[in-house]
């Protein structure tokens, strides 16, 4: 089947393509693949800056989990709130941030989105709406429901997504979060990107049941269980939790399936993953090439177009890590600066 | 059998007592009747004698702490006696008798840097003087020595109080015999514009020290009997001094030599040496008491440049005087025993606080001071009579020459001061004892200073 | 325009306070377990759900970790939550969120954000609550930059801290002794507030300073009274701010006195007191120290249950007495 040149739009009624093909215009279809290249290249530019010196601490690569981040913030206005994890790069990229103050800020410049101060596990951009990454496991959830209290008090339509791992669905301040989001039916939206392990340990050795959807039930609030690695239908469920939210329907809980191929952080020595596990993920289930071969096989892009992102993405990861090293390091006089909004 | 060394009650509603002072260590050997210790209460210090003759052990009550009335402080053994074993004895007095001769040591190989090193007495502690961080402020803003200030506080801390008593004390306490290392440098900023003449400081035969920097005549002290040149300190704390300031230690007092000089003269002439070798040169030459009889000398032989004379409370101007302030006061070791003599000092007693009796009591502590001294009274003031005259220097003098008294003074009645020579300027002050310069310290150092700027 | 000054109680004042933030501020609401109805387990919200609602008077789930991430999240993104603890005790189930997300997220941030929550904490002990409903946990708190820590004393205090506390753009934490909530004070009507970061001297003196906080003030005026007539001029100071610390104040007040009793309720061990001596040591007053510093703080014990036992944790009127008689002549 070929659909050359055509909009989807224009695709006769009742095609059988997958949600995305029908809702987005070719343009923002090309863009997603283009951030699911920026989050991915970003990613192994981080971890090649890490590997050189240029980034301390530690960093928790979301490499794998590219269609995962980028499928729920697509329905997402620039207004929608995120909160997000430890493993929030991607989420930061595809809610909008630019790579060049990311790397600045892994590199703890002032021109980083923390002004340094932050790093990796903080990173944030409020202005594409991201409240931050995380590094307390399921830190973020509560403080995402109350910003959907903001957002329901001040009616403002906006929603919030609180993304998490599945390591955090054992945190009590899930259950509470999803208890009051639920009970008061503000428009947040649960995000569990299950990657298998929490660390080391599976969910099988972690978690009593199955999925973690299946919690939703307990919280009265739909529990939507998507591959995580096939952007349309990571898509589709934000979209359909997003109407819920800004219908004044309540939260959804999403359980996106994914996997991480690199290990929990840089001090993994990966003894819990089998490598024909990795292999197996990497080889046969990678979401940028199923998203990639997808759009050819519709028509929406072809090989040539594909360079050309890989091509603009690797210059734009070059560009902000140059941008990263050029830019100056704090001044440590201004240590106790934003420890308060005044000073005391 | 030992007897026991009980804390009594001396005072009725107490039922706990603090001593505030032994007299005798562990080990000593006492005659029944002899002080042990003294008790302090709100109303008075009671000395406790020994109940028995023996050798003083395991001395449990320490000083400056609560103590049950009843509770045994200490055991006298008869010669012979058995003493209870090791562990029984109270711990701490062991280890400062074992500190003392391990002391010693060094201050023996290096005595001039390690003067500090030698205890006072046995029962301080040789690493420094405790104080609290304010005493040790003001203390040093008024070039004082700490370890010369005697604590009233919690175990002999020096506090604040202790310090201004100090700067307003007659004579507060030397109680380090012969300190080798005068304090003449130590006002100690070397801002200061004139630095003090160091050159043949090694040769003055008497202890002394620059107590102000400054520019123009210098003003030279000489304290009365008993006292010594802190004395001068109080005076000082009235207003700015811009004059230097020179006080001398007199023989036998303070840090100078422990020698009983045969009469005026000689004493004269170590002041006179003592000017030369610190090449002060012409000045106002100030004394009180004794020691105005000293300056009076002094200015009368002519060897050192005096250009004026302020004698204060000066002796040498009649034969009486309270020949038994001199013997008790040099007799008293005990707070209880001084304080009564100190009393007649002054008019007002409220110069006499506590602190300025336990800074007396540390010189009294001093017996081989308190013997030199005993023998120049002997000497100077035999069977209370004062044995010179400075009538007739005074009236040859060819210098401004003024006395300064008090008219109650219990000591040297006022009234020796009559019957001067006319040019001799006369200032008495009312409701006021032996002490002028402390009691009304302000007009006093005005009429010093007034005097150095003619 | 003088504002009218009646008696309220402490617990009073705190809701007047809490009801002229709603009422002038439409982003101010308050949450917390048995807060609207029930009225709060102090009685300190009352009614206020029948006057602004339950839309604004929330009752949470007994989920104090989840409510104070709600409130953390409202307050970052635009609202000006007042969350109540039913007891202080129970922050420790919430620490997570105090002082990995409340205390940090402006920082974290590099400055985006702020974190204007205001969280209050019945503390104390003295009502025979026993261990897990009696300490004093501001010390916890104190002990983390990015948050303010207030104990105000007095119901004056109370409502001016508290409007002070939902103006301010940082985390307030409000500790308030349940034994001061029936008090009674002179508080103005309206609007007014006072000043987070500011100590108070409640009694000026010559001889020695007290520096106390929250119920134990009261205990060092009560105690300050016997010693005048001992001949003993103290001066108290109210701290009232925990973090920021008004050291200004303190060193004041010790540069004239020279002597330094620290009086809290909580453990004396690395506690509120532990904190004022060591600054005083480490500041210029302690050229004017003339007697070693002492503390008078809780017991090295949980809050135990019989009554006698409880009382005998925390400072007393005469344990003041003793510590001030003993520092007048001297210390230890």
């Amino acid at each position: 089947m070929t659909v050359a040149q055509a909009k989807p739009k224009d695709l006769p009624v009742g095609a059988n393509l997958p949600f995305i093909y029908r809702e987005y215009s070719a343009e923002r279809l090309k863009q997603a693949l283009h951030k699911m290249y920026l989050i991915r290249q970003f990613e192994e530019g981080a971890e090649e800056s890490y590997m050189r010196g240029l980034i301390h601490g530690t960093m928790h690569l979301s490499i794998g989990q590219e269609a995962s981040a980028m499928g729920i913030c697509m329905p997402l206005t620039n207004d929608d709130q995120i909160t997000s994890t430890h493993r929030g790069h991607g989420h930061c990229i595809a809610k909008g941030a630019e790579v060049s103050r990311m790397f600045a800020e892994f590199f703890g410049k002032t021109t980083g989105y923390c002004g340094g101060l932050g790093g990796s596990m903080h990173i944030a951009d409020v202005s594409t709406g991201n409240l931050g990454a995380n590094g307390i496991v399921g830190g973020g959830i509560p403080i995402a429901v109350g910003a959907a209290l903001t957002a329901k008090r001040l009616k403002s339509d906006r929603v919030v997504i609180s993304f998490f791992g599945d390591g955090a669905n054992n945190e009590g301040a899930f259950h509470e979060a999803l208890n009051m989001a639920s009970l008061w039916k503000l428009p947040v939206i649960f995000v569990c990107e299950n990657n298998g392990y929490g660390m080391s340990t599976s969910m099988a050795r972690s978690t009593a049941v199955p999925n973690v959807a299946d919690r939703a039930a307990a919280y009265s609030m739909p529990g939507v269980i998507v591959d995580g690695n096939v952007l349309s239908d990571v898509a589709e469920a934000s979209h359909e939790a997003v109407r819920r939210a800004r219908a004044g329907e309540g939260p959804t809980l999403i359980e996106s399936k994914t996997y991480r191929y690199r290990g929990h952080s840089k001090s993994d020595r990966n003894r819990y993953r089998t490598k024909e596990e990795i292999e197996d993920w990497m080889t046969n289930r990678d979401p940028i090439v199923r998203y990639e071969n997808e759009l050819m096989e519709f028509g929406i892009i072809d090989k040539a177009g594909v360079e050309a992102i890989r091509e603009a993405v690797a210059k734009e990861i070059a560009d902000g890590i140059e941008f990263a090293k050029a830019s100056p390091s704090p001044e440590i006089r201004d240590l106790e600066r934003y420890v308060y909004t005044e000073t005391v | 059998m030992p007897v026991e060394v009980i804390l009594p009650k001396v005072d009725m509603d107490m039922a706990t007592g603090r001593i505030s002072r032994w007299y005798v260590g562990e080990g000593a050997t006492v005659k029944k009747g002899d002080l042990l210790f003294e008790i302090e209460t709100d109303k008075a210090a009671m000395e406790i004698d020994a109940p028995a003759s023996g050798t003083i052990r395991d001395i449990s009550g320490k000083e400056g702490i609560d103590i049950p009335v009843g509770e045994a402080v200490a055991w006298i053994y008869a010669e012979g006696e058995a003493t209870k074993p090791a562990k029984d004895a109270v711990a701490d007095a062991t280890p400062v008798q074992e500190v003392v001769p391990a002391a010693a040591a060094p201050v023996a190989a290096a005595p001039a840097a390690l003067p500090e090193l030698a205890p006072a007495n046995p029962g301080k502690p040789s690493n420094g003087t405790r104080a609290t961080p304010l005493a040790r402020r003001l203390a040093a803003a008024a070039g004082l020595q700490l370890d010369a200030i005697a604590g009233s506080g919690p175990r002999g801390r020096v506090m604040r109080s202790d310090v201004e008593t100090a700067i307003a004390a007659p004579a507060p306490a030397a109680s380090v015999p012969a300190k080798p290392a005068p304090i003449v440098s130590r006002p100690s900023a070397s801002s200061q514009p004139r630095p003090a003449p160091q050159r043949s400081a090694g040769a003055a035969p008497l202890n002394f020290a620059w107590l102000r920097q400054g520019e123009g005549r210098p003003i030279v002290l000489i304290h009365g009997f008993g006292a010594d040149l802190n004395s001068w300190r109080p005076m000082l704390a009235a207003g700015p001094v811009d004059a230097p300031l020179l006080a001398l230690d007199l023989p036998g007092h303070g840090g100078s030599p422990r020698q009983t000089p045969a009469d005026l003269d000689a004493i004269a002439c170590d002041v006179e040496a003592t000017l030369a070798a610190l090449d002060v040169g012409p000045a106002l030459l100030v004394g009180h008491s004794f020691g105005g009889a000293v300056a009076a000398t002094v200015a009368a032989r002519g060897h050192a440049d005096v250009r004026a004379l302020a004698l204060i409370a000066p002796a040498g101007l009649g034969p009486e005087i309270n020949g038994a302030f001199l013997q008790g006061f040099v007799r008293a070791k005990s707070e209880a025993s001084l304080t009564p003599w100190l009393r007649l000092l002054v008019a007002d007693e409220a110069v006499l606080s506590k602190p300025f009796v336990n800074a007396t009591l540390a010189q009294a502590a001093d017996a081989e001071l308190r013997a030199a001294q005993a023998e120049i009274s002997d000497r100077f003031f035999a069977d209370g009579t004062q044995t010179f005259d400075i009538r007739g220097l005074l009236a040859a003098l060819r210098m401004p020459v003024r006395v300064i008294v008090g008219a109650n003074d219990r000591i040297i009645p006022a009234s020796q001061s009559l019957g001067l020579p006319g040019e001799v300027a006369l200032h008495v002050f009312a409701a006021t004892g032996h002490m002028p310069q402390v009691e009304r310290r302000e007009q006093v150092l005005k009429i010093l200073l007034e005097m150095v700027r003619v | 325009m003088d504002q009218a000054v009646r008696e309220l109680s402490y617990a009073q004042a705190i809701q007047e306070a809490m009801a002229i933030a709603m009422e002038t501020d439409e982003r101010v609401f308050l949450m917390g377990e048995d807060i609207g109805v029930y009225g709060g387990a102090f009685q300190v919200t009352g009614d206020l759900v029948e006057r602004f609602g339950a839309d604004r008077v929330i009752d949470t789930p007994i989920s104090e970790l989840g409510g104070a991430g709600v409130a953390v999240g409202a307050a970052v993104t635009g609202l000006r939550p007042i969350f109540e603890f039913q007891f202080s005790d129970f922050a420790t189930l919430a620490m997570e969120q105090i002082v990995n997300q409340a205390a940090k997220m402006r920082y974290m941030l590099g400055g985006a954000v702020s974190v204007p929550v205001v969280m209050r904490f019945p503390a104390g002990s003295g009502t025979g609550a026993a261990a897990q409903h009696s300490q004093s946990l501001e010390a916890w708190l104190g002990h983390v930059p990015g948050l303010k820590v207030i104990q105000p004393a007095t119901p004056y205090d109370a409502k001016g801290m508290l409007l002070a506390a939902v103006a301010d753009p940082d985390p307030v934490m409000i500790f308030e002794h349940k034994l001061l909530y029936k008090t009674k004070g002179p508080v103005p009507e309206g609007y007014y507030t006072v000043p987070i970061g500011k100590a108070a001297i409640r009694r000026e003196g010559r001889d020695l300073t007290i520096v106390a906080t929250s119920i134990m003030v009261h205990k060092a005026l009560e105690a300050a009274k016997t010693l005048e007539a001992e001949g003993i001029d103290v001066e108290v100071v109210d701290l009232r701010t925990i973090r920021p610390m008004d050291k200004e104040t303190v060193i004041e007040s010790v540069k004239k006195t020279s002597r330094l009793l620290c009086v809290y309720e909580g453990v004396k061990t690395l506690g509120v007191g532990a904190e004022v001596s060591a600054m005083i040591a480490e500041s210029e007053a302690f050229d004017f120290l003339d007697a070693p510093i002492v503390r008078l703080g809780g017991a090295e014990t949980p809050i135990p249950y019989n009554p006698d036992l409880e009382k005998a944790t925390v400072p007393q009127v005469p344990d003041i007495l003793a510590a001030a008689r003993s520092l007048a002549m001297g210390g230890r």
